[in-house]
C-alpha cells in the first residue's frame, strides 16, 4: 500500500484549516448532540427491565464472525460516509477514503475485541450496568487507538512529533463521533434485545392463555369420567361428550366475540353440568337469572371462568362440597354478575390470640398471606379482558369474607350487538 | 392383591373398581374420597395397595402417602393422576408408578404387577418438586398399631425429650418419632416459633409474652394453663416475633 506523505501532509493541513471552524461546530452543533446522546444514553439506564432470569444478553456476541463482519460492513459504511462529508470531490478521494477506513476499521475491530475480551464480565453484570460498561469501554478503545494513530504516524513520520498542533482536534473529534455512534448502536442493540424479549413472553403468555383455558386437568379428569360412564349409563356420557364439544368450541372461539348474556348461561350451564358429573352431589349451583333486553351482550366466557374459579378453591377443597351462588340482572344498562362460593375451613385459622384483633380482615389477610389464593391469576386474566372492551367502564370487585368469596362484574351494555 | 382405591371424584372410583374387576385377581376392600380417609382405611382394611389421586380435599395424595409409609406394615401406593406437570416429572426421577387419567386397563395392569414399595425418601423429593412444596396438614400417631391423624391447626407446641418429640393439643398428648429440626423446616417459624432448644409453639395459639417471677421470659398460650419457658438464647428472637 502506497502512501503518500505529500498527501497526508496536506490532509493534515486541512486538518489544521478546519480546527477553527471545527471547534464553532463543536460548541454549536456536537456538544449539544453528544449531550443528547449521553442524556439518552442515562434515561436507558432507568427503565432497563430487570431481566436477571434471561440467559440472553443484550449484545450480541463479538467472539463471532458474523457479529464481527456486521461491524466491519457499518464501520465501511461510516468511513464513507465520513469521507463524503469531510472531503470535497477531488482525485485523491480514494485515497483519503483508505486512511480514514483503515483508522475507522481499526476503532471498529478493536471495540469488537474489546468487547469480546470483556464478554465474560459484561455478561454477569445486569443489563444497564453492562450498558454503561460497554460504553465506556467502547470511549476508551477511541482514545487508546487515536492515541496511537497520532504515535504511528510520528513513527512513519508523516508528522514532525507526537504532540501534532491539531492533536486536541483530533481527540475530540474522534471522541465525540465515537461517543455519538457508540450510544446509538448500544441503543439498538439494547432496543433489539428488548423486542425480542417481549415477542418471546408474549409467546409464552399465548401458550399460557391457551392452558388456563383448556385447563388440562379438567380435561383429562373429565375424559377419565367419561370413560367411566360409557360402561355404566352410555347417553350421560354422550352428553358429557357433547357438551364438552361446545365448551371446547366457545374456549377457542375469538376471545374478542360478543355474544347475547343468555348464550353465556347456556355454556356455563353445559360446563357446570360436566362439573356435576365430576363432583357428584358436592357441587350444588342456585341460578339467579333475571330479564335481559335482546341487546345485552357481554364478551364470550365471562361467567365460566368465575364459576370454575369458585369450583376450584371453593368446592373442591371441601369433602361435602358447597353450593355456588350465581346472579345475574340488568339495571340501568349494566351487566351485574355476582358469583359467590363458600371457602374451606383450613383457611379460617384456629383463633387468634389477643395479640391481634379479631377483626375480619386480619384473619382473612392472614389467612391468604399463608395461601395465596390462586385464584388472583385467573381474576386477572379476566380483569385484563374487561379492560381491553370496556376500558374503566368494567369493574370487577373482590370480596373476601373468613368462609365466603364473592366476584362481582359489572358490564355495560353496549348499544349495537358485535 | 387387597386393593384400596381413593379419589374424590366418584365416576373415577368406579371406572378403576370396573378395570380391577376385569383384570381379575383383585379386590376393592374399600375406597376413600380423601387423604385423612386413605390412611384411616389403610391403618383399618390393610390393603396390599393403594391406589390414590393426587388432587383431593383436606389431604392430598401425597401426604396421605407419606403417612401411610410410616406404618409398621406399610401398603404399595400407584398414583392416579389427571395432569400434575411437576408431580409427573419427579415420578419419572423415582421411579415410582403412577397412572395417567383416562386409565388404560392394561397399563393398570401391569401397575398392579410391579408395583413396589415407595421410599419415604422418594416421597419427599417428589413434594419438594412440586411448583409449591407442602408441609403437612396433619401429623400421624400411631397408636398400638393403629394410626390417628392430628389436625397441624389444632397442635400447641412440640416438645422434644430424649428420644421422642411430644405433639400437644388442647385435650391431647402424642409421642411422634420426628425431630424439632425437621419439623421447624417443613413448617417455617410463621406457623411454629422455636422458642426453647426443646421446644416450639404455634404461633396462632400465642397468646402473650410475659416475664416470670424468676425473670426468665415464659409464652402463654390460648387453651393452655401452662406457661412454656422461652430460653435466654431464643428470648431476642421470641420478642422480636412478638413485636411484629
Amino acid at each position: 500500500m502506497a502512501i503518500d506523505t505529500s498527501k497526508l501532509a496536506a490532509w493534515s493541513m486541512q486538518a489544521r484549516e478546519q480546527f477553527t471552524s471545527g471547534a464553532r461546530l463543536l460548541r454549536d452543533r456536537l456538544l449539544p448532540r453528544a449531550a443528547d446522546a449521553t442524556g439518552r444514553l442515562l434515561r436507558l439506564f432507568a427503565p432497563a427491565p430487570a431481566t436477571t432470569a434471561d440467559d440472553t444478553h443484550f449484545l450480541p456476541n463479538f467472539c463471532r464472525g458474523n457479529a464481527i463482519g456486521g461491524i466491519v460492513l457499518i464501520a465501511e459504511l461510516l468511513a464513507i460516509v465520513i469521507t463524503l462529508v469531510t472531503r470535497r470531490i477531488s482525485e485523491n478521494l480514494f485515497q483519503d477514503l483508505l486512511l480514514v477506513s483503515l483508522f475507522v476499521q481499526w476503532i471498529a475491530l478493536s471495540g469488537a475485541a474489546t468487547l469480546c475480551a470483556a464478554r465474560r464480565f459484561l455478561d454477569r453484570l445486569p443489563n444497564s450496568r453492562a450498558l454503561g460498561f460497554a460504553y465506556l469501554l467502547l470511549l476508551g478503545v477511541v482514545l487508546v487507538v487515536s492515541e496511537a494513530a497520532v504515535w504511528v504516524m510520528w513513527l512513519v513520520g508523516m508528522v514532525g512529533s507526537p504532540r501534532p498542533e491539531w492533536y486536541a482536534y483530533f481527540h475530540i473529534q474522534n471522541f465525540t463521533v465515537a461517543a455519538i455512534i457508540n450510544a446509538l448502536a448500544l441503543r439498538y442493540f439494547l432496543a433489539r434485545h428488548q423486542l425480542r424479549q417481549r415477542t418471546l413472553s408474549e409467546a409464552r403468555a399465548k401458550i399460557e392463555v391457551l392452558r388456563s383455558r383448556i385447563r388440562p386437568h379438567f380435561l383429562f379428569n373429565t375424559m377419565n369420567i367419561i370413560a367411566s360412564l360409557i360402561r355404566s349409563a352410555p347417553d350421560k356420557a354422550e352428553t358429557a361428550v357433547v357438551d364438552m364439544a361446545d365448551l371446547f368450541r366457545s374456549m377457542l372461539a375469538d376471545s374478542e366475540n360478543l355474544v347475547p348474556v343468555g348464550n353465556e348461561v347456556a355454556i356455563a350451564k353445559k360446563y357446570l353440568d360436566i362439573e356435576m358429573l365430576r363432583l357428584d352431589n358436592r357441587l350444588r349451583v342456585d341460578w339467579h337469572v333475571g330479564k335481559f333486553p335482546r341487546k345485552a351482550v357481554m364478551p364470550i366466557l365471562i361467567l365460566q371462568p368465575l364459576l370454575e374459579n369458585a369450583i376450584q378453591h371453593g368446592i373442591e377443597p371441601i369433602p361435602t362440597g358447597g353450593t355456588i351462588d350465581v346472579q345475574l340482572r340488568e339495571e340501568n344498562d349494566i351487566i351485574h354478575i355476582l358469583v359467590t362460593n363458600p371457602l374451606p375451613r383450613a383457611r379460617s385459622k384456629p383463633p387468634m390470640g389477643t395479640r391481634r384483633g379479631p377483626r375480619d380482615m386480619d384473619v382473612a389477610s392472614a389467612a391468604s398471606a399463608a395461601t395465596p389464593l390462586p385464584s388472583e391469576r385467573a381474576l386477572d386474566n379476566l380483569r385484563l379482558r374487561l379492560e381491553s372492551h370496556y376500558g374503566q367502564a368494567a369493574r370487577i370487585e373482590i370480596v373476601q369474607e373468613p368462609e365466603r368469596f364473592s366476584v362481582a362484574v359489572e358490564i355495560p351494555i353496549r348499544g349495537e350487538t358485535a | 392383591m387387597r386393593v384400596l382405591i381413593v379419589d374424590d371424584e366418584k365416576l373415577a372410583r368406579d371406572r378403576l373398581r370396573e378395570l380391577l374387576n376385569e383384570i381379575g385377581g383383585h379386590t376393592v376392600v374399600g375406597e376413600g374420597t380423601n387423604g385423612n380417609e386413605a390412611v384411616e382405611k389403610a391403618a383399618e382394611l390393610n390393603p396390599d395397595v393403594v391406589l390414590t389421586d393426587i388432587r383431593m380435599p383436606r389431604m392430598d395424595g401425597l401426604e396421605a402417602a407419606m403417612h401411610l409409609m410410616g406404618m409398621e406394615n406399610p401398603p404399595m401406593v400407584i398414583f392416579t393422576t389427571a395432569y400434575d406437570q411437576h408431580a409427573l416429572h419427579a415420578f419419572e426421577v423415582n421411579a415410582v408408578d403412577y397412572l395417567l387419567k383416562p386409565i388404560r386397563k392394561d397399563r393398570l395392569a401391569a401397575a398392579l404387577d410391579k408395583a413396589k414399595k415407595l421410599t419415604l425418601q422418594q416421597l419427599h423429593e417428589i413434594n419438594q418438586a412440586q411448583e409449591t412444596p407442602q408441609a403437612r396438614t396433619h401429623i400421624s400417631v400411631h397408636l398400638r398399631g393403629n394410626i390417628r391423624l392430628v389436625p397441624v391447626q389444632d397442635i400447641l407446641y412440640f416438645m422434644a425429650d430424649s428420644k421422642y418429640v411430644t405433639v400437644r393439643t388442647t385435650g391431647e398428648e402424642h409421642l411422634i418419632e420426628d425431630s424439632l429440626v425437621n419439623l421447624e423446616k417443613e413448617f417455617g417459624e410463621k406457623v411454629f416459633l422455636r422458642v426453647h432448644r426443646n421446644a416450639l409453639v404455634a404461633t396462632s395459639y400465642i397468646k402473650g409474652i410475659e416475664k416470670s417471677t424468676a425473670g426468665n421470659w415464659q409464652v402463654a398460650l390460648t387453651g393452655l394453663e401452662k406457661k412454656l419457658d422461652v430460653s435466654r438464647r431464643h428470648a431476642a428472637a421470641v420478642r422480636r416475633w412478638a413485636r411484629r
